[in-house]
């Protein structure tokens, strides 16, 4: 069968013209990232803004003392608390100030009518034996499952007030906030061999590249693969590829839509990283965040591998079925196995090195994915015939994904009504 | 010239296709018939190159069609779509990229063949934009732009209204005086008769008519006589049956009387002739009897008339085109 590349490249150009034109995919581009970005400041500005409000509202703690421990305790809480949270550069940006006035209460029954009055925020009893069992109960109104800010400020007043008058102030401080000025070192990334502080920044940074790497790599794989499995079933639904047929070899079709779709996944991926270089840039040089050129070029081959082995796939679902809703069905199962790997990322980016990381990088339909979280883990340091094995294994899986879906696009295109069997189709495949 | 020689294509042990064999000339309407199942679309899919056949050669003036002649073949299919989201001119346009005009010449051809069709304002309007009919017209030019050799209509008259049935078929007078090949698959007997110079019938896979219309027509032609006369008398020798048929008398003669000594008779007995005519059956008609009667695997022969055998048994003209 001969093969025109002029055909293909045409069929390319309109698949992509087309799609990029389309109103959804400028909103897929723009609205995507904006989506996220409200999605992220609806879940955990709120959050930031729950623990400072929930700090505002305890205003007093009261206290039933009967074991006599607390008597000459401090009088008031003072702290602070984080209260906002910047979703670009991933970071607290914003911290209030807090202060609980602490009030003695004579018994309990006095202490549940304050609470419940609202003249006390929360309430602290304090049994007599409470230095032989170290047994508490406090009491509040309402508890915040998110939060435990306030038990935190509780735990810290009962500290210093244990230790008030026996141990000098700067040692109770030390008591109460052992490790507040603890500082970490880590190896220097530049590979100098030295160890330098751990930046809290990078340390998210270190966290959230391999995810966006890997999320990158399955978006662009999945939105190609559901462009093009979109594209066949609705030109084969609207009986176009009969006379498309007569004009170009299903081969030269095929081509056309794999290069055209996935172009168009890819500049939904390229317009996301730019829109994350232009607003997380600054962030990430603050952060010294370097790729290596290594983990790019990897990217690339991933992509393109995982690409065509997703596309084949899906142009073969969309070529067998007789319409969207039934090649969605089909396709769910294949989307589905290209994002497992995020439902196991602690496992492979905590232990890129771990069978479970292995695993998952060298079975194909996962490994564009997991060897991408891998490559990108902090300490990662997968070893090279890795790589290369599942390269290799990869490229097999997506040859004979092109090899099988050709030859169902072949025949399937022209298969209308039932859709068939697994038998029917491996008779295809066959036959052929 | 298109030659289809001995094809055969079978599916699950079934022949869809058998020894089918026929030639289209350059220049030619030429009718592909047959009941449905017939193995009309099967084969028109093998000159298309979208199926492959099991045994047997397809020819674009000597070239098999899987080479590097798609371009020249273009077929509008029974069951036909288009891009509905892209404007007219654009998905035109497309078609004529993908039969080797440059994206240029692609668009002006599709402007001058909208133009032709009546369409030119809606070149910039998307193609759901358009009625039925209006897409059935931009159907028709996705056949035509590209200018190919061998252009194949898979009923192309349905749906169409009178007006642009006209217009259809001046467009394919048009084509076939350009030297293209016209090979017209349809139900339509009338448009069949009225446009085309050859046609082939196929029934369950096999060749059962194939030949010059009119030839066709000749042979299935009732020994009968249509006359427009005044009163006849009671008995006329050598005809055995008389019947009023749209007006006319249709004189069914006994098997061995011979037309011109039955008219003679009339002349003589003083009856006065305003018109006469051999009696000829419609092409539908013969399509009818022809698939119901089965004819094509009753000749006492082991298997079905090959394009030869039915040469020599008179139903068609091979190699005497016009």
């Amino acid at each position: 069968m001969s093969f025109s590349w002029r055909k293909a490249r045409t069929i390319a150009e309109r698949e992509y013209l087309t799609t990029v034109r389309r109103k959804a995919f400028l909103f897929t581009v723009v609205g995507t990232p904006v989506l996220y970005a409200i999605l992220m400041t609806l879940m955990i500005r709120p959050q930031m803004g729950d623990r400072a409000r929930q700090m505002r509202d305890f205003r007093v703690l009261g206290v039933v003392d009967s074991s006599g421990v607390f008597a000459e305790a401090e009088k008031e809480i003072v702290g602070t608390v984080a209260s906002d949270f910047s979703v670009l550069a991933a970071q607290v940006s914003k911290r209030d100030s807090f202060r609980v006035a602490v009030r003695a209460l004579p018994d309990q029954t006095e202490g549940e009518r304050a609470l419940r009055a609202g003249e006390v925020s929360q309430l602290l009893v304090v049994p007599a034996g409470y230095l032989e069992t170290g047994r508490l109960r406090r009491y509040a109104i309402s508890t915040n499952i998110f939060s435990s800010q306030d038990e935190r400020a509780v735990t810290g007043w009962v500290v210093r007030s244990l230790l008030r008058g026996r141990v000098d102030p700067q040692r109770v401080e030390r008591v109460a906030r052992p490790a507040r000025g603890m500082e970490l070192f880590t190896p220097d990334p530049r590979g100098a061999g030295g160890f330098e502080p751990h930046d809290e920044r990078r340390e998210m940074v270190d966290f959230l590249l391999p995810f966006a790497f890997g999320m990158l790599m399955g978006l662009c794989i999945v939105i190609g693969g559901q462009y093009l499995l979109q594209g066949v079933a609705e030109e084969k639904e609207s009986r176009i590829l009969e006379s498309m047929l007569c004009t170009v070899n299903a081969s030269e079709l095929l081509a056309g839509k794999l290069f055209g779709l996935g172009a168009a996944g890819l500049t939904i991926v390229g317009a996301w990283i730019a829109m994350g270089a232009l607003f997380g840039g600054p962030v990430l040089a603050l952060a010294q965040v370097h790729v290596q050129s290594r983990i790019l070029a990897l990217a690339v081959v991933f992509f393109l591998l995982g690409y065509l082995f997703y596309g084949s796939i899906m142009t073969g679902i969309g070529a067998i079925t007789n319409n969207m809703r039934e090649a969605q069905q089909f396709a769910f199962l294949f989307t589905f196995m290209n994002f497992i790997p995020f439902y196991l990322m602690t496992s492979i980016v905590g232990r890129p090195d771990s069978g479970v990381a292995l695993g998952l990088s060298l079975f194909p339909p996962m490994a564009p994915v997991a060897m991408m979280l891998r490559l990108s883990a902090p300490s990662s340091a997968v070893p090279a015939w890795q790589i290369a094995l599942s390269i290799g294994l990869l490229a097999g899986a997506a040859w004979l994904a092109l090899f099988v879906s050709a030859r169902l696009f072949r025949i399937g295109l022209l298969m209308y009504g039932k859709t068939p069997t697994l038998p029917e189709i491996l008779r295809w495949v066959r036959q052929s | 010239m298109l030659e289809v020689r001995d094809v055969v294509k079978t599916y699950d042990g079934r022949a869809v296709v058998n020894r089918v064999s026929f030639e289209v000339r350059p220049g030619e309407i030429f009718a592909l018939l047959g009941p449905n199942g017939a193995g009309k679309t099967t084969l028109i899919r093998m000159i298309t190159d979208i199926l492959k056949p099991d045994s047997g050669t397809i020819t674009l003036d000597g070239r098999p069609v899987g080479g590097g002649l798609k371009h020249e073949i273009s077929y509008l299919p029974e069951e036909r779509g288009l891009y509905r989201r892209v404007p007219v001119l654009d998905a035109l346009a497309y078609y004529g990229r993908l039969r080797g005009l440059d994206a240029r010449a692609a668009r002006t051809e599709a402007g001058t063949l909208l133009e032709r069709v009546g369409l030119e304002d809606w070149g910039m309007k998307q193609v759901q934009a358009l009625s039925k009919g209006m897409q059935q017209k931009v159907q028709l030019c996705t056949a035509l732009i590209g200018s190919p050799r061998l252009m194949i209509l898979d009923e192309p008259f349905t749906g169409l209204d009178p007006l642009n049935v006209q217009l259809l078929e001046e467009v394919l007078r048009e084509r076939r005086a350009a030297g293209v090949t016209v090979l017209l698959s349809t139900h339509q007997m009338n448009k069949v008769e009225e446009q085309c110079d050859r046609a082939l019938m196929l029934n369950r896979g096999h060749m059962v008519l194939y030949g010059e219309v009119r030839d066709l027509k000749r042979r299935y032609a009732d020994h009968a006589l249509m006359v427009r006369a005044g009163r006849l008398p009671a008995r006329v020798p050598g005809v055995r049956m008389v019947e009023s048929v749209n007006g006319e008398l249709k004189l069914t003669l006994e098997p061995d009387a011979k037309p011109r000594d039955v008219l003679r008779s009339l002349v003589e007995q003083g009856v006065e002739l305003e018109s006469f005519s051999h009696s000829v059956m419609p092409l539908e008609d013969i399509f009818i009897k022809v698939v119901r009667e089965g004819l094509g695997l009753d000749h006492g022969q082991s298997g079905p008339p090959t394009a030869d055998g039915l040469v020599e048994q008179g139903a068609g003209a091979k190699g005497t085109g016009r």
